[in-house]
């Protein structure tokens, strides 16, 4: 039945440094994210527009502002990130309020329409012209700037590891080896797994809450997702504990077509924008800040990181 | 091309699991289906009425229902398996209900005559069934049964959603890395295309010697 054992063979050992066992999650559950009141209008009020220079600068940016709308490829489904409110229909979350605070940078309002794609889609959404920009948690990756543009960073972020609370086995990344590790089908996971723990069993789920189920049922012993959606699932659900912290440096950037560098000059320079006005961190404060623990980090250095 | 090579070790663990799912859940499907298509023809009412109702049950919800059914929701009831038993037992019953259906038309191609002659003969309801009705009605259904047994290794790309490793996830899996979707998702289709033209040439070889010509 299972005859695919033959990786186990490989074998490498990772020093990691001692990790500290601090979970993650934040305690007092705040007002729901991207919540009218808590950013919504008022941000986006306060959020630069761009000078008529700037859009004549890129061909791109003109055509956005003459369609009147900037398609983002993105998700409906992302707590925190880019969740659809099935009582507003108002896509909320981090990357969906940058993606309404870029589209009212080109288009002078807040006119953006989320495309969903998904991770298998993406590159091809943008080589195709179906959306201008991905919004997408897109980890930047040399092999993937081969394909498409990254402005950015505009986040970073990390792999970490989350069991049940009751098991005191996994402490590290180097102790998920000769384990059954649970990730999220098509993220970073996957591959995180294999780097720091080669003897590793990964099962993937295609949703976030589908590994927690699968978590909570044993069917793995540990579950290694992006520490903003761990976190999110841990505050849900009291079963689970975040062990550590995260173990990888995921940056996240705005997929653009690639060659195209006028475009990705335009947004860089709106991300720096975003930034010093201090407007990024508002963002911040009022999603994912909801759950992680502290304050906002500092924003990441634009063009900081290969492929970027 | 080089992507397809340097990832081949991922691939080919794919191709094996997806062979492994079809080849076992076709297997458990077929013995399902006999038992079911026994039961559909069978002159005791009750049976008859349990294989009407499994017929009915596994066509009218979709596979990838019943796959999360049986991965996420029979352990909330304490029935749980190895994520490949699952899955091969959720395609396999989804599977059956279809090959029963297939195999009652078989079963309504021998003519009344035959039943008549098997119980002249003295052999009762499970014999007549066994060496004279049972044979012939899978002879003249075997394109049916080739045709279903590719629909079953397509429908095996759902089992991603029970977290295995076929060859649907690989190629994703590679994508995600490699990010070549065209040529990935091309080269993963060309597998299956091939899976599927083993098991037509094996089915048109199967009806070729089989066949009954009426």
């Amino acid at each position: 039945m299972a005859a695919l054992k033959t990786r186990r063979m490989l074998v490498l050992t990772c020093a990691i440094a001692t990790l500290s066992t601090a979970a993650a999650c934040s305690g007092e559950p705040g007002a729901l994210p991207g919540s009218p009141g808590a950013s919504g209008q008022g941000i986006i009020d306060r959020a630069p527009v761009a000078s008529a220079e700037a859009i004549a600068a890129s061909p791109t940016a003109t055509a956005i502002k003459q369609r009147g709308q900037l398609l983002i490829g993105g998700s409906l489904d992302a707590p925190l990130l880019s969740q659809q409110n099935p009582a507003t229909g108002e896509t909320e979350g981090f990357d969906a309020t940058l993606g309404k605070l870029l589209a009212k940078y080109i288009i002078g309002t807040p006119d953006a329409k989320i495309v969903n794609s998904s991770s298998e889609t993406r590159e091809a959404l943008l080589q195709n012209s179906t959306v201008d920009v991905v919004f997408q948690t897109y980890t930047i990756t040399p092999q993937r700037a081969e394909k498409v543009a990254f402005a950015g960073p505009y986040l970073m972020s990390g792999q970490a590891i989350a069991t049940m609370k009751d098991k005191s086995a996994i402490r590290k990344p180097s102790d998920l080896n000769g384990k059954k590790v649970i990730a999220g089908a098509n993220t970073p996971g996957v591959e995180a797994i294999k780097a720091q723990a080669p003897n590793a069993e990964v099962i993937t789920f295609a949703t976030d809450p589908e590994c927690v189920q699968a978590l909570e049922q044993n069917r793995g012993e540990a579950y290694v997702q992006d520490l903003t959606l761990l976190a999110a699932s841990a505050r849900l659900n009291d079963k689970i504990q975040i062990v550590g912290e995260p173990f990888t440096s995921d940056p996240y950037g705005i997929g653009l077509k690639h060659g195209d560098d006028a475009f990705k000059k335009f947004v860089n320079d709106w991300l720096v924008r975003l930034q010093q006005a201090g407007i990024w961190q508002q963002v911040w404060k009022d999603s994912l800040g909801t759950v992680v623990t502290g304050e906002a980090p500092a924003p990441p250095a634009i063009g900081s990181v290969p492929g970027s | 091309m080089d992507v397809l090579l340097d990832n081949f070790g991922t691939f080919a663990e794919g191709v094996l699991t997806t062979i492994e799912l079809t080849t076992l859940s076709f297997a458990g499907a077929l013995a399902i289906a006999l038992v079911i298509v026994t039961f559909r023809v069978s002159p005791v009412r009750p049976l008859r009425f349990f294989g009407t109702a499994y017929v009915e049950l596994f066509q009218n919800v979709p596979l990838l229902l019943w796959i999360l059914f049986f991965v996420f929701g029979l352990p909330k009831l304490g029935i749980q398996f190895e994520l490949f038993t699952t899955a091969v037992l959720a395609v396999s019953m989804y599977s059956a209900a279809y090959y029963a259906e297939a195999l009652r038309t078989g079963i309504n191609t021998v003519s009344t005559g035959q039943a008549e002659a098997a119980r002249a003969l003295g052999l009762g309801f499970g014999q007549s069934l066994r060496w004279v009705i049972l044979p012939q009605a899978l002879r003249s259904v075997v394109q049916p049964l080739g045709n279903l047994t590719v629909m079953l290794l397509m429908n095996t790309a759902l089992a991603a959603g029970a977290g295995l490793v076929e060859l649907s996830t690989a190629a994703n899996r590679v994508n995600l890395v490699e990010a070549e979707p065209i040529l990935i998702f091309s080269g993963a289709a060309v597998v299956y295309a091939l899976l599927a033209l083993v098991i037509t040439g094996v089915t048109r070889l199967l009806e070729r010697r089989l066949v009954i010509h009426r």
